[in-house]
């Protein structure tokens, strides 16, 4: 068995892409079926990559940042395909081909250091659900504010658009959701306890409340659509800093449980 | 203000009252003492917390606020609330011998908001079991064909399950026992030593046959366990290796791999082990389990019907 490692990434991913891009011109060409051939084609060719890597590596590849990246990319990607497939909006395709394109640039341009350790608390069958489900919802709420920009930008948000942004949501925090909860019954596991409001899990407690909101607010009766498309964005902003802004957070240095030794 | 219908300003000056209300009560009484919320306190609140409630519901037509709990003009207010303090908690450091901002689980603003959130699910959760039934009994009994809204049942789940997790969750922290040992080879071990550093004996001994460890090139851990003998008071031995991520469950309590001394070298003779109990955790569960079966309907059902943004409304 050949294992490719991070060298080999950019064939892969240009491999990918290049069958992402024809699907999502067959999708604007109307021909749903070819296109949704094609995309999942590249979502072959990319998954394939990433159990390579996963071999290679001896544990799932989940743990830097550009390993979540690379999920990340493969989610966008798996996320039109199921948008495209279940209400057929023929420019979902491309956007998730150029989200998913943003995010392989990023990993190209910038690999971050890939080595093989994985801690203890990290080896549970928890581990690739847990981030597999995080990085799906975040691949439909990232979808979710790029239509909610969109809107604001056009200065009138159409009646149409609200559906969308709201399955998009929907969908979104119901895997956000799956993830807090399996991060809360993995933590019971790993560190005897299910939430200790460690600053990870305090930011997903805010993101998740965050986005509480905006479901509510959706639900008022005389509501300020400008108000809840802004409200999309904010939520956004907390989950960047759940996902990877408390590395930079003062009030987060030094304060977590996940070390141990003691 | 204050003309009915009530909106959402009116949630948010409730919502700024209790704020209010919780400082006025940090400087009086100082923070929340959580240790005081033990068996059987805490079943007594939980009573009382739901009686509270019914009565509430009961009597939702004679008293305005009773009403406007349950809607969304007060609970849209009361999340942006409990996003903001949650908030600050994520960007105050938080410490053991703080003060206000920095414990703010002890803090009263904090705690209010959260409780009277709670309050809200525990209405709406009534009001949307009632909804229900009325669904259920017409579809049974009326002639007409009516449409279930399946699409909206998402919504009880996740209040219900939250509901179940925060309440059981604040609740029964203080029953929870959390006990550190550490276990050397060779020799018996039956005293642990309690959150407060107090020393406990246990029912059970514990004896480390072997420690082992496994490292990455890089020095760093990748496996460490203990192998344990334990016995029993009933005179059962057992034979079992605790590890990172793999418990030993024993009568209500779990016993954790919780760490070891590195200052002691590669051949390590002792062993750090955890012993917890949490009698509420299977009420937490089933919270969890419900909300977990609330984002499946979310998900199954998210833009299947037309009527989708539509709130459960009641009568």
């Amino acid at each position: 068995m050949i294992m490719f490692s991070w060298d080999t990434f950019i064939y892969f991913s240009i491999l990918s892409l290049l069958f992402w891009v024809s699907g999502a011109i067959a999708a604007w060409g109307e021909r749903s079926k070819l296109a949704l051939t094609l995309s999942i084609g590249g979502l072959i060719v990319f998954f394939g990559y990433i159990l390579n890597l996963w071999m290679l590596l001896e544990r799932p590849p989940l743990r830097t940042m550009g390993e979540t990246r690379l999920w990340y990319s493969f989610f966008l990607a798996l996320a039109g395909v199921i948008i495209y497939s279940r209400w057929k909006y023929k420019w979902i395709l491309s956007f998730s081909t150029i989200m998913a394109g943003v995010f392989i640039m990023i990993n190209l341009l910038k690999p971050e250091i890939h080595d093989k350790t994985l801690m203890p608390a990290l080896q549970s069958p928890w581990f690739a659900p847990h981030v597999i489900v995080y990085m799906f919802a975040y691949a439909l709420l990232g979808a979710a504010t790029l239509v909610a920009i969109y809107s604001l930008l056009k200065k009138t948000v159409l009646s149409t658009e609200m559906p969308l942004i709201n399955n998009l949501i929907n969908s979104g925090v119901a895997f956000l959701t799956f993830g807090m909860l399996f991060g809360a019954l993995w933590a019971k596991e790993a560190w005897g306890h299910y939430w200790s409001w460690d600053p990870k899990e305090t930011w997903a407690a805010i993101t998740w409340l965050g986005y509480m909101v905006y479901l509510h607010y959706s639900l008022m009766p005389r509501q300020n659509r400008r108000v809840a498309m802004w409200m999309i964005i904010v939520c956004f902003v907390l989950l960047q800093m759940c996902w990877w802004g408390i590395n930079y957070l003062p009030s987060a240095q030094a304060t977590s449980v996940h070390t141990y030794t003691s | 203000m204050w003309n009915k219908p009530w909106s959402i300003k009116e949630g948010f000056t409730i919502g700024a009252g209790l704020i209010i209300l919780g400082l006025m009560l940090q400087i009086s009484v100082g923070p929340i003492a959580w240790n005081y919320c033990r068996w059987p306190v805490n079943i007594i609140l939980l009573a009382v917390f739901a009686a509270i409630i019914a009565i509430f519901y009961i009597f939702r037509h004679k008293v305005y606020f009773f009403n406007f709990i349950g809607t969304l003009q007060s609970g849209v207010p009361t999340i942006v609330y409990a996003v903001i303090l949650t908030l600050i908690l994520g960007l105050t450091r938080q410490t053991v011998d703080g003060e206000w901002l920095n414990d703010m689980l002890s803090f009263w603003p904090f705690v209010l908001i959260y409780v009277y959130l709670d309050f809200t699910l525990g209405i709406v959760i009534i009001k949307q079991c009632h909804t229900w039934f009325l669904y259920i009994s017409k579809v049974l009994f009326s002639k007409n064909k009516i449409v279930f809204p399946y699409s909206r049942l998402f919504s009880t789940l996740f209040h219900l399950g939250l509901f179940l997790t925060l309440t059981c969750a604040t609740l029964g922290n203080a029953d929870m026992h959390r006990l550190k040992t550490i276990v050397y080879t060779g020799r018996a071990e039956w005293r642990a030593m309690d959150s407060e550093n107090r020393i406990r004996e246990l029912n059970i001994t514990f004896e480390l046959k072997k420690f082992t460890i496994e490292t990455y090139e890089d020095g760093t851990p990748k496996r460490y366990a203990s192998d344990l003998t334990i016995y029993t008071p009933d005179g059962q031995t057992i034979d079992t290796t605790i590890e990172v991520n793999h418990p030993f469950k024993y009568k209500g309590w779990k016993i954790y791999q919780s760490g070891y001394d590195p200052s002691s070298g590669p051949f390590h003779q002792s062993s750090i082990l955890e012993l917890i109990k949490d009698p509420w955790l299977p009420w937490v569960y089933t919270g969890v389990y419900i909300m977990l079966a609330g984002a499946v309907f979310m998900f199954l059902f998210s833009g299947k019907n037309p009527q989708n943004n539509k709130s459960l409304a009641v009568e």
